[in-house]
């Protein structure tokens, strides 16, 4: 918008002067009436005065823009502007805004997957999808298991031949060929350790071309027939039956009582709005590793609910505590919770991963984009995260990893610290993108440290639950979707004290809602 | 009369409307404004921005109907769309010369309404201008670069490719160019187009129609339109006309004629386009859903477009456009035939209902009225045929104003519909005709003490509402604020006449004078001397009145209250000084206002008190510190269960147990027999209210059996003369240690099954006005109130209501 000039009006008949700037964009009327009383005129003056007025903008304002459009055009004409790159701009910005001049562009094979996908499984064909899933994933959990195996047997017939070789050291072992040995037993462990996992994920591979191709030709089958799909059998793997049961022990945790309470609070202090709030405690792995039922040849109930919620707009989050390295050790653990079943839908977790790392490398190597980071360096900043996608976890969607640092294991962080200003990033992200459930470590951290004495918890959650509050009401004026359902979780193993402590502050923070009386 | 009448009454071919959506731009990172607060989403600037639309009337103009605001920046745009687009047009026939001169004149008369409220269509082109069958034109779209602040709120460029002003394309997309006179271009090059013609030295026109093989053509054109052609093309936009000179060009002549014989006033509308959409919605019309099974809302999952990384600064990294916001210019048509449908069986007569002369011989011919008695309110709002009749008879009534203020207030007595409910409080509020003017003269520009204040407040007002935070709702407000203070001198801005602002505003969106006359005349009736610079007076009478209503109504809660030494003054400030608007959001407020205009200023000490009914066993079982707590943040209340019982206390409540001296003369009128001179101390000290005289007799009169009055004089007193019906308790007889009811005597079992009769109480200068009321209140007994003044008061009311005491 170019710049507004200033004029001077000038009534000799009525003796005004009056600097207005043009174009004027406010009633010519009420400033005939502020002129009025400005000046101290007559009030019947107010008709001529305003007719007066009116053609001085009007001709003001007519020559303000014939002034500056006609010299846009003049230059135009004498070539003073660089028409062709006035051309190439406009022509970029229309193929990137219009549709009609955009590239003609095909859904790609996600998004028809996706489509695929999500038809089939709000339809009766949802129970053999998922017990295919369950089918494939007992596969891979049981060459899972033969690998360890192997490798535990390949280690322990390997350290019996190390100490026969070490107890012989005396007698025909020399130095040399006792590191000789340890670096063909290295050799050969990776050898095989590299094989089988190679063979894994070449079963994996196979299980997700299988059935990604099922599905298409399920969808298929189903517009066909335009009815919906019978379940007919699929590919369905057979699962051998010598099984083993290794895991006995798994259910008696999942049932294993859980420290947890549920709130529905209100914000907003005219219009309220209605969220649901929980605390657990737990170990945060429980969110995501999807624990096996030997006795069962049904997925557990919660994966429906995942299933069902992948590709629509209600998403579950969850936001996991990193360092400043992508996929850096302390990620381990969850990756290898990713990789205990085929991923069907997205990249894996390395590959998510190794994008990650390189999107964040172009960034911070491109001079332009001048932030005060160390351009050379690819490590990232407390409270920046990252984001991973995943459909075989047991009740999340997107993972948030948050970096972090031993800060936050001070007592006085304020809410100026970068995590909590993350935070406030993960619930705006999460908003703009339609996850409408979250986990978030209402200490910050999801391991119990010997600096989380009572009074540290009682300080910490005081100010998580303080500040995600405060981003809660003002992520309603964002315009994105709401938050439904929060969860704060506390690490597994917190005192009864800290925990009924947490539950009582919340109430006193959020404004609880009057249990409905059904009259 | 066929059953199909109605129906075609619906179906006219102009009464259909269609919509278009785009994305508004996202704001980067993560900014504040200058005043520190969060930036307001640009969709709902254009939210704000296109209200004004609505206001644009003109037969050359499809009318502006809705704004909606989806998720994630989207906004969908519904107006009217009928007849067919000019470019399907010209594909297949040929317009004669004089068919384009007339699409050229209404054209520019379009163009000129919409130039004179400073808009520029620039998106003028064939596809968006739409031919009637009458043969006339409408232009389509002409809001989108007005409600986008000239294009800066979106993303995409706002205009036709082929028909494009030079100079648009050469200032750049950022530049945000407003001359009109790029419509003028974008004119010309149409009529160009029409007659299928497609330079620089001579006439750029002439060039054209040399690259378009049609240099024939264009030298068979008349003189008049080839001239046209060529004033509309010129390059240099300041030798290009505008909209008045070429409307003024003699060969528009022939067509000024007939157009411009005026009726000297707009004929009356039975329905309008803007009603038949509410209706359409009402009856399951969605926009959203139909602009997603035609298409044009396409969502991929949102699981395929996160961004990976997002730094600590608020860049987002790794996340690709989503095409599917991209700008897909197509408009999606709605279909009416459910309305259609829905209304068949509607007679024609529903549509012209008789309002002054309705016989009895009319009406047993007329089909049963549409019955929605004892539904719900919100459900009446939302059933489409209640609403339907309601419209059509408001309309009316509204028209006729203010010869129709009564009607119109018995009407709304039942409900008022909420899409003309701004133009039925206006009437309730008795708005005077000329208010525009009123409003015109006052000064809303020069600084005043107050602006800091009110900058202050306003951000912060009902900001949920997608009008209220828009940046046009924000200018609106702070002119009637600043206008109001301005026009009430003897008043100063209090915080929260920004909230009581609000719903007047937000009703009357795009007439500010009329939301200002409402808040004027609304202001002396409800809240008279509220405003004053030193309102403590008037406030602390206010409260006082509160305690009593409280006490006449719930002793028991009154007492608990006292107890607890929980006051009023703690939690009913802001509502009182905010009637309300403070503490319900909008939509609570329209409906507990639909009724407080229909009644007195006392009306909202009984809306407290349906609010403490509905806390009240909270509030029994609480502490103060419990209490202070729950009014902090004041729990959900079931606003029609507290309109219902407001109006019912409202009822059963003589009027001058709520009377207070700084109430306004000019709506309460008081005489003799009405309460007078109390004075605040006394006012203060009393837990009973008084009752006047003139309701005593009234009730005496008209409904004995509804009030119970109990003489304290003595004996003889009594006997000499007493009112009729009265029972006397001596004041001396009675024994205030300990607060059973029995102590009474003989009278106490009358007390005891008063059920809700008002216990009037009569004494005289020698009796203790206060410990016997009070003794009554810690009995928990209810409607307890003082004659105000005393008993001799009666003696000169003629017909007289006394009788020598033998009675008893």
């Amino acid at each position: 918008m170019p710049e507004k000039k200033d004029f001077i009006y000038i009534n000799e008949k009525h003796g005004i002067e009056y600097s207005l700037l043009i174009p004027y964009e406010e009633s010519v009327e009420e400033l005939a009436h502020i002129l009025i009383i400005q000046f101290n005129l007559p009030i019947y003056i107010e008709k001529e005065l305003t007719q007066h007025l009116r053609i001085f903008i009007e001709d003001r304002t007519n020559e303000y823009f014939e002034e500056i459009s006609d010299q846009v055009v003049q230059k135009g004409k004498d070539h003073e502007i660089p028409i062709d790159d006035i051309v190439k701009n406009w022509e970029k910005l229309m193929r990137e805004e219009i549709i009609e001049f955009g590239e003609r562009r095909c859904a790609s094979d996600e998004e028809l997957f996706a489509t695929a996908y999500h038809k089939l499984v709000h339809s009766p064909a949802l129970e053999t999808m998922l017990q295919l899933e369950h089918m494939y994933s007992k596969i891979v959990r049981q060459k899972t298991e033969e690998k360890n195996a192997l490798i535990k047997k390949l280690s322990d017939s390997q350290s019996e031949e190390m100490n026969k070789a070490v107890d012989r050291l005396e007698q025909d072992m020399t130095e040399s060929k006792i590191n000789e040995l340890v670096a063909r037993h290295y050799e050969s462990h990776s050898l095989l350790q590299g094989q089988l996992s190679s063979e894994l994920d070449t079963l994996k591979e196979a299980q997700r071309r299988e059935y990604r191709e099922w599905v298409m030709q399920m969808l298929e089958q189903n517009q066909a027939n335009s009815s919906l799909p019978t379940p007919s059998s699929p590919l369905m793997p057979v699962v051998p039956r010598n099984f083993q049961n290794t895991r006995a022990n798994s259910r008696d945790q999942i049932n294993s009582p859980l420290l947890e309470e549920s709130f529905t609070i209100h914000l907003g202090s005219q219009l309220k709005q209605m969220h649901n709030i929980r605390i657990l405690s737990a170990d945060v792995m429980d969110l995501c590793s999807i624990h096996d039922d030997e006795q069962l040849s049904e997925p557990t109930p919660q994966l429906l609910q995942t299933a069902l919620g992948l590709y629509s707009n209600d998403l579950s989050g969850l936001v996991l505590m990193t360092d400043n390295k992508i996929g850096s050790r302390l990620t381990q653990e969850f990756q290898e919770v990713c990789q205990q079943t085929t991923e069907f839908h997205f990249p894996h977790i390395e590959d998510q991963l190794n994008k990650i790392s390189s999107i964040a490398q172009q960034h911070f190597k491109n001079p332009q984009n001048g932030s005060s980071r160390n351009s050379n360096s690819e490590l990232l900043q407390t409270g920046d995260f990252y984001m991973t996608r995943h459909s075989n976890l047991a009740q999340v969607h997107v993972i948030f990893h948050m970096v972090t640092d031993d800060s936050i294991r001070g007592i006085d962080i304020n809410s100026r610290h970068p995590v909590v200003l993350g935070l406030r990033h993960i619930l705006k992200t999460a908003c703009s993108n339609d996850i409408t459930s979250l986990t978030i470590p209402l200490l910050l951290q999801y391991e119990m440290t010997e600096e989380m004495t009572i009074n540290w918890c009682e300080k910490r959650a005081e100010l998580v639950f303080k500040c995600i509050k405060g981003f809660m009401i003002e992520m309603a004026s964002w315009g994105g979707s709401e938050l439904k359902n929060l969860q704060f979780m506390l690490p597994q193993g917190i005192s009864q004290a800290v925990f009924t402590s947490m539950t009582e502050m919340l109430p006193r923070i959020f404004k609880v809602c009057n249990p409905k009386i059904l009259a | 009369m066929t059953v199909d009448m109605p129906v075609s009454l619906l179906k006219n071919p102009e009464l259909k409307f269609g919509a278009i959506t785009f994305f508004a731009k996202q704001h980067k990172g993560d900014t504040c404004g200058s005043n520190g607060l969060p930036l307001t989403p640009n969709s709902i600037i254009i939210v704000g921005n296109a209200q004004l639309l609505k206001t644009i009337k003109s037969p050359f103009l499809c009318d502006f109907l809705d704004i909606i605001r989806g998720k994630h920046e989207r906004t969908i745009v519904v107006s009217q769309y009928c007849g067919t687009p000019l470019a399907k047009i010209i594909d297949k026939h040929v317009l004669t010369h004089l068919q384009i001169k007339k699409i050229a004149y209404q054209a520019l008369k379009g163009l000129s309404v919409l130039h004179k409220l400073d808009i520029v269509h620039r998106n003028l082109s064939n596809e968006n201008i739409l031919r009637q069958e009458n043969g006339d034109i409408k232009l389509f779209n002409y809001g989108l670069y007005h409600m986008t602040n000239r294009g800066a709120l979106v993303s995409f460029p706002v205009l036709e490719v082929l028909y494009t002003a030079p100079e648009v394309y050469l200032s750049g997309f950022d530049s945000g160019h407003v001359d009109k006179k790029v419509d003028i271009w974008s004119l010309g090059q149409r009529i160009r187009k029409i007659l299928s013609l497609l330079q620089v030295n001579t006439s750029i026109f002439e060039k054209i129609a040399r690259e378009h093989n049609c240099y024939e053509v264009y030298l068979n054109l008349p003189a008049d339109l080839k001239e046209l052609i060529e004033l509309c093309l010129n390059i240099y936009p300041s030798k290009r006309l505008s909209c008045e000179e070429l409307l003024d060009k003699l060969y528009f002549n022939e067509f000024r004629d007939i157009q411009e014989q005026k009726k000297m006033w707009e004929p009356f509308e039975v329905f309008s386009i803007q009603e038949l959409y509410y209706w359409w919605q009402l009856a399951g019309g969605d926009v959203f859903q139909e602009l997603k099974k035609q298409g044009l809302i396409r969502s991929s999952p949102p699981i395929l477009s996160l961004p990976s990384l997002v730094l600590i600064e608020g860049t987002l990294l790794g996340q690709d456009r989503n095409p599917a916001t991209l700008y897909d210019p197509r408009i999606v048509e709605m279909p009416l035939e459910t309305l259609y449908q829905r209304f068949i069986h509607i007679p024609i007569t529903a549509f012209y209902p008789l309002i002054h002369s309705k016989s009895d011989i009319i009406s047993s011919s007329d089909p049963p009225p549409y019955d929605a008695t004892g539904l719900p309110l919100v459900i009446k709002e939302k059933d489409p045929e209640y609403q339907f009749h309601r419209v059509i008879l408001f309309r009316r009534l509204l028209h006729g104003y203010p010869f129709t203020k009564d009607l119109i207030r018995q009407e709304a007595e039942k409900d008022i519909p909420p899409l003309l409910r701004g133009d039925v409080w206006s009437a309730l509020l008795n708005v005077p005709q000329g208010y525009e003017r009123d409003y015109m003269r006052l000064d809303k520009y020069s600084h005043t003490t107050t602006d800091r204040q009110i900058e202050v407040d306003i951000p912060r007002c009902h900001q949920y509402n997608e009008l209220l935070s828009s940046t046009q709702g924000h200018k609106k407000l702070k002119r009637i604020l600043k206008a109001w203070v301005y026009k009430n001198s003897q008043y100063v801005y209090w915080q929260g006449l920004d909230s009581l602002t609000a719903p007047f505003l937000y009703l009357n969106f795009n007439d500010e004078a009329k939301a200002f006359a409402c808040l004027s005349n609304f202001i002396p009736r409800y809240l008279h001397k509220f405003f004053l610079k030193d309102n403590t007076v008037v406030i602390e009478e206010y409260l006082a009145k509160f305690s009593q209503l409280i006490s006449f109504h719930d002793p028991q809660l009154a007492n608990h209250l006292h107890d607890i030494n929980f006051d009023p003054k703690l939690f009913a400030i802001p509502w009182i000084l905010t009637l309300f608007s403070h503490v319900f959001p909008l939509y609570k407020i329209l409906h507990l206002w639909d009724k407080l205009l229909l009644c007195d200023a006392s009306f909202p000490l009984h809306i407290g008190l349906s609010i403490l009914t509905q806390l009240r066993d909270r509030l029994l079982t609480s502490g103060f510190n419990e209490c202070i707590l729950l009014f902090s943040d004041l729990p959900e209340v079931d606003i029609e269960k507290c309109v219902i019982a407001s109006m019912q206390t409202y009822q059963s409540t003589p009027r001058s147990i709520t009377s207070r001296e700084h109430e306004n003369e000019q709506f309460y009128k008081k005489n003799d027999l009405d309460i007078r001179g109390v004075t605040l101390e006394e006012l203060k000290k009393e837990s009973c209210p008084r009752i006047s005289a003139a309701d005593i007799i009234n009730t005496v009169r008209k409904n004995p059996d509804k009030i119970l009055l109990i003489d304290i004089r003595n004996t003889t007193l009594f006997h000499r003369s007493c009112v009729k019906g009265s029972v006397n308790i001596p004041f001396s007889s009675v024994s205030f240690n300990e607060t059973v009811l029995d102590n009474l005597g003989t009278h106490s079992s009358l007390i005891k099954s008063k059920g809700d009769k008002v216990v009037a109480i009569i004494g005289d200068c020698e009796t203790d006005l206060e410990r016997f009321p009070n003794f009554l209140l810690q009995c928990n007994v209810s409607r307890v109130c003082v004659l105000h003044g005393d008993f001799n008061r009666f003696t000169s009311v003629i017909p007289t209501i006394l009788t020598s005491g033998t009675t008893n």
